[in-house]
């Protein structure tokens, strides 16, 4: 599964940028064997040519071995540069066109039954598990290159003797094996271990960073941070579990190398520069192979990374063009009360009786648990298409995206004019606090709303909501955070909008003054 | 020498090690020229030095991660502290407190772990190879002195522009993941909106950008590691041309010395050790960035506010013309008179500082400008928005309010606060276990919680931070009804913007 995940990440485009890359690390791997066997070589036939006197000198040609090797020490260091050059362009497209795919993938789902990754922690993962795949991207030419390189050098051995190159060729073949089952050994325990403690550290600190002034107060610092250094402990130890494991593999693969020098001078048949040219064509060819401990040693974090993103990416759909014209207003039912086109209706109750749920099941972000139908039809079978041509929402928490103020109005549906978000705002009694803003509509807002207050964000969100146009207008707690005199003047307004729009309303809220808007209140608890 | 560079020195174990491997294929190949016998001894050398690198690898991991993580612990330990539990002047958010508590000490041990004993061995080992390469050849030696210095200063040059490629490209990135995330986040009221599609073209288009723009940075950044890259692939062409020259008695100059194969082959095999000190300390250059950054963040921490010092017995509270101006925003300024009982609503809407203006009164922040009078710690209580709740039982939980609280005085709290009811509809008594995430509690039972302890703490002084948000009519007016009857006996300061607690107190104070 993971496998079709990076082949299907590299399609395209991206995939005769791969495949140059793959050459260029062809090149730079053979030329690195080459480089040392064949100084290795020279430096052996040069000594024995010397020994062997004036004519042995004379005959010996020492021009084409000492070119090639200036040569090789430049080709080397291009194709080494070409490489990197072109894999990271190939796993930049790659995911480039990869994030748009699977962002696409994601907003086509209805929300009611898409997998939640809207908490801190789900998004992050995300972005780590994206970056890992960006990483095996990179990597992806190097290993079949070092594959290569390693059957080149063995190719060179042969010239040491036919027993060496065939000992060196099993000791290569069984390199990967080896260092996937180091890898395994010494790094997947402490890797799983490593991210599950510190998930449970970094909940523990916000926890208890939210509650600053009450520590400061109780003076209960020490134990708070004893138990936060304790959880930090835990991770501490995995961490250095796991970097202790990377040490045992890089030790291992070192080992290995000279036991490939050593098996090839055992077996070696030939003259004595042909051995040298095996012997350091041995050599390396092992240095070849340091990426497949690398990736073997990410192995374990980046599968767990990689099954998580394959089920997203197997998700269905694609995101198609919304079309902006109004829809006709259908006819609700909340539990046994009806209610028209146009009506306005409070929903009250206490606290966590599940108002908001309610809320929310109409804007068709959560499946209903409330009795409720939009034109005759249970909520639950009505397409995310029909619930969002019927309502708008401004949500608990307002919901904005990063980006500017006119961004965020611009969501509610394509084509708003300025002078539209204008009047959005002043209804939301937010007009005179955008215009003193140096950059007006475009002022960013930054992380979670930034430069706006609490209050200020909400009424935000009632702007956009107006904008969508929508039959129904879903409030929940609108007025929230405001002082009494702006509460009264954004209700007034709110309420000659409605009338001019003949727009309804479904609003939860604990003030008195929002509640003044609608003309029926509807008990939640009646509500089966 | 300090503790930290146990590592660097591990590092010069390995070379001893690759020094004893190149000694035994010189002497391996020797053999095979003159005699073409290969030596026992040889082959012994070879396996005793792979063996000396192994070991001094996995020594160099041990070590470093151990140093690493005492020096990011002892940075961490006090950040931790400082951002949870002492004053300061403007406390950091949630999000950037939890970076400077965990994700920057974090980082200072990859930084300290992989960076750090690579540049002790990157200034060391280049002059140990020489030297070791000098007992064999001393043009050799000086063949690796003499690529050496144009190697740094195409390091100088490439590394320069590439370190500012390379910056800017960490900013860019992070840029688009921020945007990514923000809009995966945001999908839900994206979906509500019918803006599938136009977001979707929205991070496609950025992606493309970045990737474009990407790849032109990378062709600068990649040339620091090409410039090493050539000089390590020069260092070993070098060495192998002029040994066979000489060997062949061919150089165009007079030789200074006279080499045997032996001597040849070993400074060979010694030449790409040279370089491969520094290409390790390449490989962790972008743990340094960001370990640094790190670091820096971590210096800048403000230091702890001093408190002003307090009368022992809390005798009323009086603010003058205070104000509190941080950069973006300024909130008061707020006066107001407290005597031993009674009580003052901080009114304002969400957003305009009622919890740093509480924070203020509690001597938890600084104030820029006016006065309130100092109150000693221990005679405030804070009844919190979202209560601190670690994992033990709830009695546990309220004691943290007073560590000698009877059980009988923790079961009166919780009665008085109305949390009996869902004690009893889960059955459950003063020894119900709470979870860090408060085991299913509801945001108004929590909220309870944090008010019992603070009744259970028996402070002078009662700071509440909005007890009725986010409550039905009734609830709200039960706390309220509490709020009065903890007023009859004692101070109660209430950040609020619910008109029944604002009714409730004897003065309101605007923000």
């Amino acid at each position: 599964m993971n496998r079709e995940l990076i082949d299907n990440a590299v399609r395209g485009r991206t995939a005769t940028v791969l495949r140059q890359a793959f050459w260029y690390a062809l090149l730079a791997g053979i030329s690195s064997v080459l480089l040392l066997a064949l100084s290795g070589w020279f430096l052996t036939a040069a000594a024995i040519a010397g020994a062997g006197g004036v004519a042995a000198v004379a005959a010996f040609n020492y021009l084409i071995p000492s070119a090639a090797i200036r040569g090789l020490a430049i080709v080397r260091t291009g194709s080494r540069y070409g490489e990197r050059l072109l894999s990271h362009r190939a796993a930049l497209t790659a995911m480039a066109d990869w994030r748009g795919a699977l962002f696409g993938k994601l907003a086509a789902q209805d929300s009611r039954t898409a997998p939640d990754l809207s908490g801190g922690d789900a998004s992050a993962r995300l972005i780590g598990d994206i970056e890992a795949l960006e990483d095996l991207i990179v990597r992806r030419p190097t290993r079949p290159a070092s594959l290569a390189a390693a059957l080149f050098a063995v190719g060179l051995t042969i010239l040491s003797g036919w027993m060496a190159a065939l000992a060196l060729a099993l000791l290569l073949a069984a390199l990967p094996f080896l260092l996937k089952h180091a890898a395994t050994r010494w790094t997947r325990e402490p890797a799983a271990e490593a991210a599950d403690a510190l998930g449970e550290l970094r909940a523990a600190f916000v926890d208890a960073a939210a509650a600053r002034p009450e520590i400061i107060s109780y003076g209960i610092a020490d134990r708070v941070a004893q138990r936060l250094e304790d959880l930090a402990a835990r991770v501490d130890r995995a961490n250095a579990a796991l970097f202790r494991g990377e040490g045992h593999v890089a030790g291992l693969l070192i080992g290995y190398g000279t036991v490939a020098a050593a098996a090839v001078l055992l077996f070696a048949q030939s003259p004595a520069a042909l051995i040298a040219l095996g012997l350091l064509a041995a050599t390396s060819s092992v240095e070849a192979m340091a990426a497949f401990a690398r990736t073997a040693m990410r192995q374990a974090s980046v599968e767990q990374g990689l099954a998580r993103l394959a089920l997203l990416t197997g998700l269905e759909g694609e995101p198609v063009r919304a079309e902006a014209k109004r829809e006709a207003a259908l006819p609700l039912a909340i539990g046994a009360t009806r209610i028209v086109p146009g009506e306005r209706i409070a929903i009250t109750g206490a606290s966590g009786s599940g108002k908001t749920r309610l809320i929310e099941a109409l804007a068709g972000l959560r499946a209903p648990v409330h009795t409720l139908r939009l034109n005759d039809t249970p909520l639950a079978e009505c397409s995310q298409t029909v619930l969002t041509g019927q309502f708008a929402l401004s949500p608990q928490d307002a919901a904005l995206l990063a980006g500017s103020i006119a961004d965020n109005l611009r969501l509610a549906r394509p084509g708003i004019s300025e002078d539209q978000m204008r009047a959005a705002l002043h209804i939301a009694c937010l007009d005179t606090r955008v215009a003193a803003m140096p950059d007006g509509l475009d002022t960013l807002l930054g992380e979670s709303g930034g430069i706006l207050s609490g209050g200020e964000r909400k009424r935000l969100s009632l702007a956009r909501a107006l904008l969508a146009d929508r039959p129904w207008l879903l409030l929940d707690e609108p007025t929230e955070g405001l002082d009494a005199a702006t509460e009264a003047l954004l209700v007034t307004r709110l309420g000659e909008w409605l009338d001019a729009t003949g727009t309804g309303v479904i609003l939860v809220s604990h003030r008195q003054a929002p509640l003044a808007l609608a003309a029926r209140h509807i008990p939640i608890d009646g509500i089966d | 020498m300090r503790k930290k560079n146990t590592a660097g020195f591990a590092w010069l174990i390995d070379l001893a090690g690759a020094a004893l491997f190149a000694a035994g294929i010189a002497i391996a190949v020797t053999g095979a020229a003159t005699s073409g016998l290969i030596e026992a001894e040889a082959v012994a050398l070879i396996l005793v030095g792979g063996l000396v690198r192994a070991v001094a690898v996995g020594l160099v991991h041990r070590l470093a991660i151990t140093g690493a993580q005492r020096i990011a612990a002892a940075r961490r330990l006090p950040v931790i502290r400082r951002l949870i539990g002492e004053p300061m002047a403007e406390p950091p958010s949630l999000g950037a407190s939890a970076v400077l508590a965990i994700d920057h000490p974090q980082a200072i041990e990859n930084y300290q772990a992989r960076f750090m004993p690579s540049r002790f061995a990157a200034s060391a080992a280049p002059l140990f190879v020489i030297a070791v390469t000098a007992f064999a050849s001393l043009v050799a030696a000086g063949i690796l002195l003499a690529t050496f210095i144009p190697f740094i200063l195409g390091m100088i040059l490439a590394g320069t522009a590439a370190r500012r490629a390379s910056e800017e490209q960490l900013g860019a990135m992070g840029q688009l993941s921020g945007l990514f995330v923000d809009r995966v986040r945001g999908l839900g009221i994206i979906r509500h909106f019918r803006a599938e599609e136009r977001v979707t073209r929205q991070v496609r288009g950025a992606a493309n950008d970045l990737a474009d723009r990407t790849v032109s940075v990378l062709r600068i950044a990649f040339l620091s590691s090409a410039v090493l890259e050539f000089f390590s692939a020069l260092a070993v062409a070098l060495v192998a041309v002029y040994c066979g020259f000489s060997l062949l008695g061919l150089l165009p100059f007079p030789n200074p010395e006279v080499l045997t194969l032996r001597e040849a082959f070993f400074a060979l095999a010694m030449a790409p050790e040279f370089y491969l000190p520094m290409r390790r300390l390449a490989a962790a250059y972008h743990e340094k960035q960001l370990g640094e950054a790190a670091s820096d963040a971590l210096d800048q921490l403000p230091e702890p506010l001093v408190r002003a010092p307090a009368e022992a017995a809390f005798t009323g509270i009086a603010a003058n013309g205070a104000r509190i101006d941080w950069p973006g925003r300024s909130i008061g300024p707020v006066s107001f008179a407290l005597g031993r009982t009674g009580m003052i609503a901080l009114t304002g809407p969400t957003g305009s500082g009622k919890t740093s203006l509480l924070a203020a009164i509690a001597g938890q922040v600084a104030l820029t400008d006016g006065t309130i009078t100092p109150v000693a710690p221990d005679n405030i209580a804070w009844a919190a928005q979202r209560p601190l709740i670690l994992p033990g039982s709830l009695a546990d939980n309220l004691a943290l309010g007073r560590i000698n609280a009877t059980q009988d005085e923790i079961a009166e709290a919780i009665e008085r606060v109305g949390l009996s009811p869902m004690l009893a509809a889960r059955g459950a008594g003063l020894d119900l276990i709470l979870d860090h995430r408060g085991s299913g509690l509801s945001g108004g039972e929590r909220r309870r919680l944090g008010l019992a302890r603070a009744i259970l703490a028996g402070r002078s002084l009662t700071l509440a931070d909005e007890p009725t948000a986010d409550l039905d009519a009734d609830s709200a007016r039960d706390i309220t009804a509490l709020l009065i009857a903890l007023a009859r006996d004692h101070a109660v300061v209430v950040a609020t913007h619910d008109p029944i607690v604002i009714e409730a107190a004897g003065e309101e104070v605007a923000l």
